[in-house]
């Protein structure tokens, strides 16, 4: 089938379940409303009021090699990609296994992971308009302080950050499908949750590392999630290249082992409670 | 439509003794051991056939069901639905088929039902025209088109029931799998879903497996059935073969006027069953002497009232699953 053809094939489908996504989103409106709020006030509450201790009032003193206003344009541009990211649904994906929700997707023809996949997407685009309204209302507040990346520097952030959200998507995929195997898997998810904010960089900035862990990292998708795409939106831009080839062979691996591991779990499902 | 050939299913379990001491037990040495649900199933279905599966719980019906869609892999054996082996899932498979299950919905809980339709007519790639004249005809037939903009969470279960049904026809299925749909509905509810089912397949031929513990669906819609007890087969014919499974005796009931002795020469032949005031026998009538003994009984006994019973299917089975070895 030519791309042309897979493309109107497919992108109904994807369409018609991301509207569905966004429909289910809505209906629980202080839900909504709370979800979107919520991390900008952990943010502001957290993590700056945190740092600004850590400075003790001495905000041009040096942490790191980061000044409290590099520090906390550094937090804005990981807590905006920690947005973008970290939108997986791995205990639910495990939940409908034991309780034998996926069924209805073994019937349709239409995958779970393209259900996922699709859902998934639809989170990350709402996240995004999130992200750009909260961006907009902090540079709008600061008046110039933060500096405004120019738009191919922003590009280049927002291609490196969709790349760690897919890895992000199969990694949360691949968890949920140990259900098959394992009747809970949060304690997997936080382990891999916890895990993540440590070796992205979303906690502390890596250069706070050991050098040798830094280099280690550089062959992980780890920094992708947070410290580079940080630094390319904060004008460094070194290592990009590689870290996007380092994406794209985690995804693929990813993507070949949920499909693996789908195959596998799917001979113990038993449909249960039907 | 549908070829089994010696299809097995196993599944892998461990038990677990009670309380905190066993699930200690239980953390460290687990025995598992293997339960088979299915064994050595042999069915062969055409098109456009209309088959029961009957069987008490865990018999293996559910189990069967699920083999046929494709949602689980059976153990041995060979399976071909449509032609296709149902677990490999290709996207023609599930195209033409569809499953209704009356202990798990398929709508959106938190949306209105149209929406659902609206992705299953994207997932199912149905064309816009074609859409819209079967969601016209379906919520017509069903008496639902008032229901379609509903938040699902608001039906009543007889409601969902109908627009799951409808979910589950839109694409037009070649077989529809039915795993006891009318569960848990009340009488008129359930009338109404058998009445639209049987209107249904017989415009559109569609072929028909369903799974009930009421006997009334399976009378009303299917013209065979397959017998299941403890994952084998042991009945597959006509309904009207399967109601003399057990002899071809008619099962009457006469109502008096006032108590009679149970010791009566003339119905203690045909195994009455008295009700506790002895106004009311249960007679077990050979085919042959009915008329005959109908019109005796009606001539010389105070009768009020007297009626066949309903049933015939229902008898059976509760006989066979107490006592499978009459078979």
């Amino acid at each position: 089938m030519n791309p042309k053809a897979l493309w109107s094939l497919y992108l109904p489908k994807w369409g018609a379940t991301m509207q569905v996504a966004w429909s289910n989103l809505l209906v629980y409106r202080l839900n909504f409303l709370l979800s979107a709020i919520a991390p900008l006030v952990v943010f502001l509450v957290v993590k700056l009021s945190l740092w600004y201790r850590v400075y003790e009032g001495a905000p041009s003193a040096l942490v790191g090699g980061f000044t409290f206003s590099q520090m906390a344009t550094y937090h804005l541009w990981v807590f905006l990609t920690s947005l973008l990211v970290f939108n997986g649904n791995a205990t639910k994906i495990s939940e409908d296994i034991r309780m034998g929700k996926i069924t209805s997707y073994l019937i349709y023809p239409f995958s779970l992971w393209e259900f996922h996949g699709a859902t998934f997407l639809a989170r990350t685009l709402v996240q995004l308009g999130i992200a750009a309204t909260t961006l907009t209302g902090v540079w709008a507040f600061l008046s110039g302080q933060v500096h405004f990346p120019e738009p191919h520097t922003l590009a280049l952030g927002l291609l490196l950050t969709l790349m760690a959200a897919g890895f992000w998507f199969w990694a949360n995929y691949l968890v949920g499908l140990i259900g098959f195997w394992m009747e809970e898997t949060w304690t997997l998810m936080v382990m891999l949750q916890i895990l993540a904010y440590f070796l992205s960089g979303s906690l502390i900035p890596l250069s706070f590392y050991p050098p040798w862990l830094q280099g280690l990292l550089n062959y992980t998708p780890f920094p992708a999630i947070a410290y580079l795409p940080a630094r390319v939106l904060m004008g460094e831009s070194a290592g990009v290249i590689q870290a996007l080839w380092v994406l794209g062979f985690w995804n693929l691996g990813a993507a070949l082992l949920a499909q693996l591991v789908w195959k596998k779990g799917l001979r113990l499902y038993t449909a249960a409670g039907m | 439509m549908i070829q089994a050939s010696l299809l097995n299913k196993s599944f892998r379990i461990h038990k677990k003794q009670p309380g905190f001491i066993g699930a200690l037990g239980n953390f460290f040495n687990r025995e598992y051991h293997s339960k088979p649900a299915v064994v050595d199933f042999e069915v062969t279905v055409r098109p456009g056939e209309v088959i029961g599966l009957l069987g008490p719980n865990g018999a293996g019906k559910t189990t069967l069901m699920k083999m046929f869609t494709g949602i689980i892999v059976p153990s041995a054996g060979e399976l071909k639905v449509l032609g296709q082996t149902p677990h490999l899932r290709s996207r023609e498979f599930r195209k033409q088929i569809a499953l209704v299950m009356g202990q798990k919905s398929q709508l959106w809980w938190d949306l209105p039902a149209l929406d659902s339709f609206l992705l299953l007519q994207k997932y199912y790639e149905i064309p816009k025209a074609d859409f819209k004249r079967r969601l016209d005809e379906l919520s017509t037939l069903l008496g639902v088109i008032d229901l379609l903009e509903v938040h699902v969470r608001k039906l009543s279960l007889g409601e969902r029931m109908k627009l799951e049904l409808m979910s589950c026809l839109l694409h037009e299925p070649k077989i529809l799998f039915l795993d006891e749909p009318t569960i848990g509905l009340d009488l008129v509810a359930q009338r109404n879903i058998r009445a639209f089912l049987a209107r249904y397949q017989k415009e559109k031929g569609t072929t028909l497996i369903l799974t009930s513990h009421y006997m009334a669906d399976v009378e009303a819609l299917c013209q065979r059935l397959v017998l299941i007890l403890g994952g084998k087969k042991r009945f597959d014919g006509k309904i009207e073969d399967f109601e003399q499974i057990l002899g071809n005796n008619k099962i009457v009931a006469y109502d008096f006027d006032r108590p009679l002795s149970t010791e009566d020469p003339v119905l203690a032949p045909f195994a009455p069953v008295w009700n506790e005031d002895r106004t009311r026998v249960e007679l077990t009538i050979p085919a042959l002497q009915l008329r005959e003994l109908s019109q005796k009984i009606l001539k010389d006994y105070p009768v009020v009232d007297f009626h066949t019973e309903k049933l015939p299917i229902e008898r059976v089975m509760t006989q066979l699953m107490d006592r499978p070895e009459l078979l």
